[in-house]
């Protein structure tokens, strides 16, 4: 069934009247904006992202305001459980240990004893010893019943809340600055590397190649063994290699988009080179930079303190996270506070970057959400 | 790979020798002194010491432990010490890459649904928490709490018997823990996107069932990058047993390089930093090599393909 048109069909509708184009209705996103609207949507990373601000915070703030400093030694309090304030008067970390004595000794501990948990003999060569297990006070026992250590002392009776934060301090500092640093070194290299291609890029991936190969535990040993334990050592071990996956990045993103007719319009127009890679190229792997970046801190923080436990670590009295779970090690079975404090904020630590990093990189590119 | 390993061990020797710090201890007499720096050549010039040690080097001499074992060449005490470290990454070889494998599989094919959300939880806390933590913790609580395990490795009883593998039991739970996370991450990502991939639906559309489908044919797609991940993976797990080892009181390789570094052992240094080295470098080669026996469509040298 068909129509034939008429004239009529045809005509105008509107010639008379003006006509605009449809007028915006709200803002232009931007490419930031967009990540935001997404990134808010992922809950586990903006808790996260709280996780991290809270912990850089007490990272600066924490010891400024203790009351101890970090190398200060209260020797005859060596390890305390921790006390706080507060929590104290509902039982959890009010500076209580549960330690076993010999009955007869119990005149010793009165001042101090809290509770006696179980009674029990004990043969010993051919004895039979009655031995009590009780839970004191120990820092009544030691003397220290004005003092609150709120995360307990070290062997030597430095306060552990302030070596904590500020071992976190270092850590934070040494993972922040070699991101940035592997991450300018990685963008240059990468971009040099990608956009000019050819035998410039063949070359420049065999340094790769090398550089790559020798295995990062050995490559460290060695550099921290010749530099010498320090911040700004473990910060250039970090960038040795560090900076080899980004370039290999940001050398896959020139490969994709230097073919791009956009880029070659800009090149007839008489763009230069430096152009090119920096503003019309580069920006593309903005996302991918960040989001990377966002993993290597935990990573970072975690090589510092896997060679702070193998002995290569942060010279005394400075700490850093590794440092303290090696002193912990040595007391994991007697006094575990010395240990999970700072598992604890290591691994929150490492948690919150992680699930941040996923949020970022789901924010930055939907296609790879889920991934 | 020669190259690499000449310029490591060149590095490491040259790094050693200027660490600040005496190999002999202070108190040593001067008579004893002079004798020991004659027998380890260190009383010559510094160039004159690596021509002698890459002499001996080439014809398989590592030279002899200057502190940590007295007098004993050091291939020897290397050669005592790997089985027990080899013993202790393989078998968490043996429990990661199974268990890695089933779990990516298992949330590839049940994406989005709680299977997968509760397998792609556990990945990040098994990337976040770092071994050594996760170490501790087993080794508080499983050993030291509950005394379901021995704290430390069981070192009296014979080697391989089965006192000494429950006692092993620990550490290499502790070794395998990040490896399992990076194979389920690697295995879901290929497995999903094989899944989605045209070819399954052109098996699906011949008449295959999901479950041959899926065999045949997206599996083994995806097991190809996997083998990416799976051999450098014997390097990381080597290195994490360092400190594995240091934790459970283990005697192997990676307490021994812990010990030869803080004695200043010269020569039993290199030689095990030359061991990582070879492993790492074999374990890259591998990758390499496997690449085109996976995958026929890549083989290196020939025709020049754009990325």
């Amino acid at each position: 069934m068909t129509r034939r048109l008429t004239a009529e069909d045809t005509a105008f509708v509107q010639t008379d009247d003006k006509i605009y184009d449809q007028k915006f209705e709200g803002k232009p996103i931007g490419f930031f904006k967009d990540a935001w609207m997404r990134f808010k949507q992922n809950k586990a990373s903006v808790v996260a992202a709280i996780i991290i601000l809270f912990i850089v915070m007490m990272a600066i703030f924490a010891p400024m305001f203790a009351p101890y400093g970090y190398r200060e030694q209260h020797t005859s309090f060596g390890i305390l459980p921790p006390r706080i304030p507060v929590l104290e008067k509902l039982g959890i970390c009010d500076g209580s240990k549960i330690v076993e004595i010999q009955a007869s000794k119990l005149g010793e501990y009165e001042e101090c004893l809290m509770e006696v948990l179980d009674e029990y003999t004990w043969v010993y060569r051919n004895k039979e010893i009655p031995m009590l297990r009780i839970k004191i006070n120990q820092y009544i026992y030691k003397g220290a019943g004005d003092y609150y250590f709120w995360f307990g002392t070290d062997n030597i009776g430095r306060d552990l809340w302030v070596r904590l934060w500020r071992g976190t301090r270092i850590s934070l500092l040494i993972g922040f600055c070699s991101v940035l640093i592997n991450c300018l070194i990685g963008v240059v290299y990468g971009s040099i590397s990608g956009y000019y291609g050819g035998r410039v890029d063949m070359i420049m991936q065999r340094i790769i190649e090398i550089i790559g190969g020798v295995p990062f535990l050995v490559m460290s040993i060695l550099f921290v063994m010749f530099m010498g334990a320090g911040v700004t050592s473990f910060i250039l071990v970090l960038i040795l290699t560090g900076w080899i996956g980004m370039s290999r990045m940001i050398r896959a993103q020139f490969y994709r988009y230097k073919d791009y007719e956009y880029v070659l319009a800009s090149r007839t127009m008489g763009a230069k080179d430096r152009t090119l890679i920096f503003r019309h190229i580069l920006p593309n792997a903005i996302g991918p930079i960040i989001t990377q970046a966002t993993f290597a801190v935990p990573s970072a923080i975690f090589s510092e303190s896997f060679l702070s436990y193998l002995g290569l670590g942060i010279q005394a009295p400075e700490p850093s996270i590794g440092v303290l779970l090696a002193e912990g090690q040595g007391f994991l079975t007697t006094d575990p506070h010395l240990t999970l404090f700072p598992a604890l904020v290591i691994s929150l630590l490492m948690l919150a970057f992680n699930l941040f990093g996923n949020g970022l990189r789901d924010a930055f590119d939907p296609r790879m959400r889920g991934q | 790979m020669v190259l690499t390993l000449f310029i490591i061990i060149t590095i490491s020797f040259f790094a050693i020798r200027l660490i600040p710090g005496d190999v002999l201890g202070e108190g040593a007499n001067p008579e004893l002194r002079a004798a020991m720096r004659a027998r380890y050549h260190l009383d010559k010039p510094l160039i004159e010491q690596y021509v002698i040690f890459i002499k001996n080097f080439l014809s398989f001499d590592f030279g002899e432990s200057i502190n940590l074992y007295p007098r004993r060449p050091v291939f020897d005490v290397i050669a005592e010490k790997v089985p027990l470290t080899l013993v202790l990454n393989i078998f968490s070889l043996i429990i990661t890459i199974p268990t890695g494998i089933a779990c990516g599989i298992a949330a590839a094919l049940k994406k989005n649904t709680l299977t997968d959300h509760a397998i792609s939880t556990m990945v990040v806390f098994n990337v976040s928490v770092p071994s050594f933590v996760f170490a501790s913790l087993l080794q508080y609580f499983l050993a030291y709490k509950l005394g379901w395990f021995p704290i430390l490795l069981d070192l009296k009883a014979p080697f391989m018997s089965g006192a000494q593998l429950w006692s092993m039991v620990l550490p290499v739970l502790a070794l395998s823990f990040g490896g399992i996370a990076t194979i389920t991450r690697y295995m879901r990502a290929e497995l999903f996107e094989a899944l989605s991939s045209e070819y399954m639906l052109l098996a699906r559309a011949k008449g295959l069932t999901q479950l041959q489908a899926t065999v045949r044919h997206a599996l083994r797609n995806s097991f190809i990058p996997l083998c990416n991940v799976i051999v450098p993976m014997f390097m990381s797990v080597l290195s994490g047993s360092m400190v594995v080892e240091t934790i459970f009181n283990i005697p192997g390789l990676g307490s021994l390089m812990t010990g030869s570094i803080s004695t200043y052992d010269y020569n039993l240094t290199i030689a095990i930093l030359f061991v990582y080295s070879l492993i790492n470098l074999t374990s890259v080669l591998v990758v390499d090599l496997s690449y085109g026996i996976v995958d026929p469509r890549i083989r290196i040298g020939g025709g020049k393909t754009r990325e």
